[in-house]
């Protein structure tokens, strides 16, 4: 939508301060890869090649991009005949070809290998921390984006849900600064720690979660009753968790609500 | 727009989509110049070698080639939609109208030479097959504009295949239809008496007014089927322009 190629019932979206569609060289500002689609009977090259004209690159471009994404040996090759993880590698140098200062990217990591998520990883990161681009990834895979993204943005069933750095959503999550504990002793330890006012759950006979707490306390507190501690860790929430918090019950396509509800427990 | 232009040439001549089609187009036009010279005046109904009804014949044969350039217009727009490239495309000119005009012109640019050298086939056979048999139809005239025509034909049916496929941008219902329309639906509606009238305003009347002037029922003038035939062309490419630049991608 907001690059133009479906209608929008209402709003808009600009770069720059301009529709997509009335940037003068649209793909100088945005590249985007939104699907791996190439012709399978055209050579990756060839299919660079068509764009830069269109554009109006010159036809070097081509070569260039291709060697940016490490597909140099590949380009005469049919993309047809391309793994998941070639295809994806073109498409971002076909996004690449207008050296442009925003990137979107939906699903960059769908069907790269381990070796192609880390390159992809590193590549993103040099893209925007190096080269100054800003780059937008749409993603469902919460874990790699953790690694990757300065700042996230939720979107729940066509909502905004939650935007800040991931730092922040941390923060704010449900469970932000409780501590994990693992003893032989949990149940006389978690009546020390109630004696002091925080809130202990028994997660079974061995493991605490105390909230309201940090690993310090907990671990002072033990070690002056003389308590056996097998774990000690304060527990952060990771992004996946923190999105079933903030989107659970507007999941479009939540199987049932009972099905929700077992996902926010999970994340507790 | 030259760049666009030239983006739609890289497009064409980076897969074999067009020579399987030249080929087919050149095969066709010359198998059927060499069976009616060889057929000539022995089979009831042929014409005989020095008959300008002959040379007509042979010389509009051709014609019937642009059901393969029909095709590769339709494959030129619709292989956007099929292999999903249409994002790529719009994205790079998100101005869609400019995408679809530049099709047009770059497939009808390429038609010409196309076109040129299914009717050099033709007279290539022509010339040496009836020249053997005796009798080689002059190039006068006459029939240089037949020639003439049937190359019309062909390029304007390319520019039809890019709007059908504007149109229909389902690869395969776009073939399949414009293939079914000109096979089956147009000789029916030639066939039926109460409705044969309207033949002469469909695209094979207008094929046929541009070709022949023998075993015309009712026909229009050649130059009037040429503008008819061209008014499609230009109608199936505008619609489809509209169109594109309304419906969504995805």
């Amino acid at each position: 939508m907001a690059l133009g190629l479906l209608v929008a019932d209402s709003g808009g979206a600009t770069f720059n301060g301009r529709p997509y569609r009335d940037l003068p060289e649209p793909t100088r500002t945005v590249g985007a890869v939104l699907e791996t689609a190439f012709h399978p009977a055209r050579s990756g090259r060839n299919h660079l090649r068509v764009y830069c004209r269109a554009a109006g690159y010159p036809i070097a471009r081509a070569d260039e991009v291709l060697q940016q994404v490490g597909l140099a040996d590949a380009g005469d090759r049919r993309a047809g005949g391309y793994s998941l993880g070639m295809r994806q590698r073109l498409a971002l140098a076909t996004a690449l070809l207008g050296d442009p200062s925003v990137l979107v990217l939906d699903e960059p990591a769908n069907g790269l290998d381990p070796e192609g998520i880390q390159w992809l990883r590193g590549f993103l990161r040099h893209l925007a921390h190096t080269e100054g681009r800003t780059v937008l990834v749409s993603s469902h895979l919460l874990a790699e984006v953790e690694q990757t993204v300065d700042r996230v943005v939720i979107v729940g069933a066509g909502r905004l849900v939650r935007e800040g750095s991931i730092a922040e959503l941390r923060a704010g999550a449900e469970g932000a600064g409780s501590v994990v504990v693992r003893s032989p002793e949990a149940g006389r330890l978690a009546g020390l720690l109630q004696g002091l006012g925080r809130h202990v759950e028994l997660e079974d006979a061995s493991r605490l979660v105390v909230t309201g707490t940090t690993t310090e306390e907990v671990g002072a507190t033990a070690f002056a009753a003389g308590v056996e501690l097998h774990e000690l860790a304060s527990r952060s929430s990771g992004l996946e968790q923190i999105y079933f918090q903030l989107t659970s019950g507007t999941e479009q396509y939540a199987a049932a609500p009972a099905g929700s509800a077992t996902l926010q427990e999970v994340s507790r | 727009m030259s760049a666009l232009v030239r983006s739609e040439w890289t497009k064409l001549f980076t897969t074999k989509t067009w020579l399987g089609l030249l080929l087919g187009a050149c095969a066709l036009a010359g198998g059927f110049a060499a069976l009616f010279t060889g057929l000539a005046g022995e089979d009831e109904g042929l014409p005989a070698l020095d008959d300008p009804v002959y040379a007509e014949l042979v010389f509009s044969v051709a014609a019937n080639a642009s059901v393969f350039l029909l095709i590769l217009g339709i494959i030129g727009m619709t292989q956007e939609y099929r292999h999903r490239t249409a994002t790529p495309t719009f994205l790079t000119t998100p101005r869609r109208g400019r995408v679809i005009a530049a099709k047009v012109l770059a497939y009808a640019l390429v038609a010409v030479p196309m076109a040129l050298l299914v009717l050099a086939v033709t007279v290539v056979v022509v010339q040496i097959y009836a020249g053997a048999r005796g009798d080689a139809p002059p190039l006068n005239a006459d029939n240089l504009q037949t020639l003439a025509a049937s190359g019309l034909v062909l390029v304007v049916f390319t520019v039809i295949g890019v709007g059908v496929g504007a149109l229909v941008r389902n690869q395969v219902g776009a073939i399949v239809g414009a293939l079914v329309y000109l096979n089956v639906i147009e000789p029916i509606v030639a066939s039926i008496g109460a409705i044969s009238g309207a033949y002469k305003w469909l695209p094979g009347g207008a094929v046929q007014a541009i070709t022949s002037d023998f075993e015309a029922p009712d026909l229009l003038e050649p130059w009037q089927g040429a503008i008819l035939l061209l008014a499609y062309g230009l109608v199936a490419a505008l619609v489809g322009t509209a169109l594109a630049s309304r419906r969504d991608v995805l």
